[in-house]
């Protein structure tokens, strides 16, 4: 029966696993491990004996997949990482996102430039997957400020949601073969147009198990009073689509900020969300006193979570991948800093400590009850 | 190991030690772009690049760039 909760932490500096008995009451850190070497995504994969990876992308030796089967004790590299074929023209820069596929040993990474790639064999064999990597907007993707990434993949049976930065959200219907440009509602500040066919700078996508239709966008806000062509664009950073990814709607209304990077949903009710706005032009805590915003009626609504959180001074940024909620009864919820911060909000984020307070700047936190 | 240029000594590489080769060019055949090549103590990039031609008996070193923070 699963006892133990293990906290995957992506840093600039190589990953970390922190573990701790289900009271959560302390935890215990070790690493890093890919030391010196940045690490953008991890996943905990617990289909079976649990296994954790985490992407190493070496700027000088370029991409690694690390693999741990001894609960992040040791990793080792897997005996290849995803590439583009040598005719392509493409050169792997980043590895975003890894994901469990469909079959007990399959995974899915999402790759900068933004491409998607499936292994079968646990991270040891990988394959481009045409239908959105040759996709017939791939080229005209451009970059934003982290690169040109794929950073989201939810798998929901036949239908793969995609986010990419900036590219906007792909959808499948068939199991990932092809993919459209799905972001009717999904608006984009950078741009004359403000809702173009595809190119928005979406920063993350959630959903929940219980409500497969219902998902939740990060996008990137920050955009109400844009005075250029096309005029004002305010509220389009937070968003909620009801029929599964085909039309988006704001749901931005009473947060301090439409800016941010990650959103999570709670993993008991797909009504409660979380989102952590930041000042638009400095990507930071507005005013300094960080805080997470919960809504529990789907994004009606928000309250203020700062509870045990600095009140002033603290200008750091949550990047996309660097919150996330465990399952426990009682969950509670986590995130990291890019001043190398790591935060528990007990009770679902009622009340915040700090778990580690000097770790390298921060990428990505994932969790699983092991 | 004989090879006329530096193109034709990474191409052995590739032959014969693939995952070495894979650190030290991407997918498009370019040397990584923190990984500076030399012959003998000239940097390639002072040189012809790949094209540089070799002579019996040069030597050619593979460091990492200093770089980072």
């Amino acid at each position: 029966m699963p006892d133990r909760v293990m906290l995957t932490i992506g840093t600039k500096k190589g990953v970390f696993v922190a573990e701790a008995p289900k009271t959560r009451r302390s935890f215990a850190l070790r690493g890093p491990f890919g030391a010196g070497v940045p690490v953008y995504s991890t996943l905990v994969d617990s289909r079976g004996a649990p296994t954790v990876y985490a992407s190493s992308c070496n700027p000088f030796f370029g991409m690694k997949v690390l693999k741990s089967t001894d609960m992040g004790k040791s990793f080792k590299e897997t005996k290849s990482a995803p590439a583009f074929p040598k005719d392509d023209g493409r050169a792997l820069v980043n590895i975003w996102s890894i994901e469990p596929g469909k079959a007990k040993k399959e995974l899915w990474a999402g790759v900068e430039p933004a491409s998607l790639f499936k292994s079968y064999d646990g991270g040891d064999s990988w394959e481009m997957v045409p239908g959105i990597s040759n996709h017939e907007h791939a080229r005209k993707w451009s970059p934003g400020n982290g690169g040109l990434c794929m950073h989201t993949i939810i798998r929901d049976g036949n239908r793969v949601h995609l986010g990419i930065s900036t590219g906007g959200h792909y959808l499948s219907e068939d199991g990932g073969e092809t993919f459209k440009a799905s972001n009717t509602g999904v608006g984009a500040g950078f741009q004359p147009d403000p809702y173009p066919e595809f190119g928005q700078c979406v920063h993350k996508i959630a959903r929940h198990d219980a409500a497969p239709g219902r998902l939740y966008m990060q996008n990137h806000g920050g955009w109400a009073n844009w005075t250029g062509p096309g005029g004002p664009r305010p509220d389009i950073g937070v968003l909620r689509s009801d029929d599964y990814g085909h039309s988006w709607r704001s749901i931005a209304r009473g947060l301090p900020s439409d800016f941010g990077f990650p959103i999570v949903v709670y993993p008991h009710d797909a009504d409660t969300i979380y989102v952590m706005p930041l000042e638009p032009m400095t990507r930071t805590c507005p005013g300094g006193a960080p805080a997470v915003w919960r809504s529990e009626n789907g994004g009606d609504s928000w309250l203020k979570l700062a509870n045990g959180l600095p009140k002033k001074q603290s200008y750091f940024t949550i990047l996309r991948d660097a919150m996330t909620i465990d399952d426990l009864k009682t969950p509670a919820l986590y995130f990291g800093t890019t001043t190398g911060q790591l935060w528990i909000g007990r009770e679902g984020g009622e009340k915040f400590e700090c778990l580690f307070d000097a770790l390298p700047p921060i990428h990505n936190v994932k969790v699983a009850v092991v | 190991m004989s090879a006329d240029t530096v193109q034709a000594v990474l191409d052995d590489l590739e032959r014969t030690r693939p995952t070495l080769y894979r650190n030290v060019c991407d997918e498009t055949g370019a040397v990584r772009r923190h990984l500076n090549v030399f012959v003998n103590a000239d940097n390639v990039r002072d040189l012809d690049g790949l094209g540089t031609a070799l002579q019996p008996g040069d030597v050619i070193t593979i460091v990492p760039a200093v770089s980072g923070g």
